[in-house]
């Protein structure tokens, strides 16, 4: 199993929880309020609740149904309906690897997470969600690549030569932008958008501008593929 | 027995009695079946699958049936037989997880302060107290009683927080009868009910109703107060996973607080009422 890129780190603040989905596998990732950063399972060992949609207290998440605390280390060490109990040490969600490194949250479900080696300089700029396959995406971005010369020379480097990471380097050819691929379910795509951080604050808006029309042109492809031909 | 087969046997709620419109045919689903619900009153309703007409009885302010010629009863509730209590049907809630996951969140008491905050609970009173579970024998149901639990605002006419004392009843697998404190009557208990109407093994409609002492407040204010907490119980209805319910040990980890419902899961495990049910993991 391959290590993902499953959202940028500042959008993930202390006691900020978000929801990422690899294959079958649905993840809670918290960030305690001293910036420790987890990957769990997404299921209360309890009564399965989402510990997506819990609440992080100190270096604690709490499940939003019963409020059980868990600690950094996934240790249930704390039940609110019997605050004298001392939880036993089995109670603990999955846990899954996870590292950040050059602004992005890395996550391995089977095994340790090793990022992928990424230019230096880059910025996280935003996160996208593009309801098309990946390679639907990938093409979408190459060809506005090409049409954009106000933001881009038109060449796209594919960095890990598997189309999961491409580079797009700026008008003056150097370092530009670099887009993160992931595919958390079969018609859905996630981009994370790193930008070099020469840029100026209205390039970058237009850079994010760009990516909308990107996603809207991406869609509406996958959508006219998909379309079913009339019966005869 | 399959699940469906056994879950065939029951009486379930699918209208109610206040919403029928003559000449108006109302299209729902029970047990994975089409079915319709015509008419205008009790007299006239008649509820029919594939053209085939069911069974029908109206109680509880609500239209019952059943697929099964030879069902067990519907389940009695004395206090629908009380003068002086006032009858709100609350209409109806659809919630996308197991019509069993819907019955025992109502039985669950340790959420309160989390899910229904400043209302039915709040920190830091989250302890729950030992408290009884026993199967009445006399009529096959969980009985659960002694529960005892702070509430800030445990119904439209308590005045300020209380601590609430609870009983539950569960006559039927998909459905729950709660007797909690009354404010106005400390002689009484309030009832609360949660009637499910199965539509399939992970989709369910969720309609409660109450026989109440309380004479002040009006009934879309009842109506109201019982919509938000169900409301709140879905946002974590439809986020349980899985959506069916694990009925055998060793998949969810319960604690003391959850004997009601290890009563309930061995309960609906011995008399085969899987639908909805996670069996083998």
């Amino acid at each position: 199993m391959t290590t993902e890129p499953i959202g940028l780190a500042q959008d993930l603040a202390p006691k900020g929880v978000m929801r990422a989905q690899i294959g079958h596998a649905d993840m809670a990732i918290w960030r305690s309020t001293s910036g420790v950063i987890s990957a769990w399972e997404n299921r209360c060992p309890h009564r399965g609740m989402r510990l997506s949609h819990g609440f992080v207290r100190g270096e604690s998440l709490a499940c939003a149904y019963h409020g059980w605390h868990y600690d950094c280390d996934a240790k249930c060490h704390y039940i609110p309906a019997h605050p004298e109990l001392e939880p036993p040490s089995t109670i603990r969600p999955a846990i899954y690897s996870v590292v950040e490194k050059a602004g992005i949250i890395w996550v391995n479900t089977a095994g340790t997470a090793t990022p992928a080696e990424l230019p230096d300089r880059l910025l996280g700029l935003r996160t996208i969600t593009m309801q098309c396959d990946l390679s639907t995406a990938a093409h979408a971005i190459a060809s506005a690549a090409q049409t954009n010369a106000a933001l881009f020379n038109g060449s796209v480097n594919d960095i890990n030569s598997d189309q999961t990471i491409l580079s797009l380097a700026n008008p003056n050819g150097t370092d530009g932008i670099c887009i993160l691929f992931q595919q958390p379910l079969a018609q859905s795509t996630v981009i994370h958008v790193l930008a070099h951080d020469s840029y100026s604050q209205n390039e970058l808006i237009a850079i994010s501008r760009w990516c909308e029309s990107v996603r809207r042109e991406a869609e509406r492809i996958m959508q006219s593929s998909n379309k079913v031909e009339p019966a005869k | 027995m399959t699940g469906l087969e056994h879950a065939q046997k029951y009486w379930y709620p699918v209208a109610m009695l206040g919403e029928l419109n003559d000449g108006q045919t109302k299209n729902t689903q029970l047990l994975g079946t089409e079915i319709s619900v015509c008419g205008s009153n009790e007299e006239s309703v008649t509820v029919s699958s594939a053209g085939q007409l069911l069974a029908v009885q109206c109680q509880y302010d609500h239209v019952w049936t059943t697929f099964s010629d030879d069902p067990y009863p519907l389940f009695a509730i004395p206090e629908a037989e009380e003068p002086g209590r006032r009858f709100v049907p609350c209409g109806v809630v659809r919630v996308s997880c197991s019509p069993l996951r819907a019955v025992e969140n109502f039985l669950d008491i340790a959420h309160f302060p989390f899910v229904h905050t400043g209302v039915l609970g709040a920190e830091p009173h989250t302890e729950v107290y030992k408290y009884d579970v026993q199967i009445d024998e006399k009529h096959d149901e969980v009985f659960a009683t002694n529960i005892r639990f702070f509430q800030p605002q445990a119904s439209k006419s308590a005045e300020g927080s209380i601590e609430t004392e609870y009983i539950y009843r569960v006559p039927a697998p998909m459905a729950a009868i709660l007797y909690k404190t009354c404010p106005p009557k400390p002689e009484a208990m309030d009832v609360i009910t949660l009637f499910v109407q199965p539509i399939d093994e992970e989709t369910c409609d969720v309609w409660p109703w109450m026989a109440l002492y309380d004479d002040t407040s009006t009934m879309a204010d009842l109506i109201q107060f019982q919509q938000l907490i169900f409301v709140q119980d879905r946002s974590i209805l439809e986020n349980q996973l899985p959506r069916k319910l694990p009925i055998d040990p060793g998949h969810e980890i319960p604690t003391k607080a959850d004997l009601t419902s290890i009563a309930y899961r061995r309960w609906l495990k011995k008399r085969g009422a899987y639908y909805g049910a996670l069996e083998k993991i």
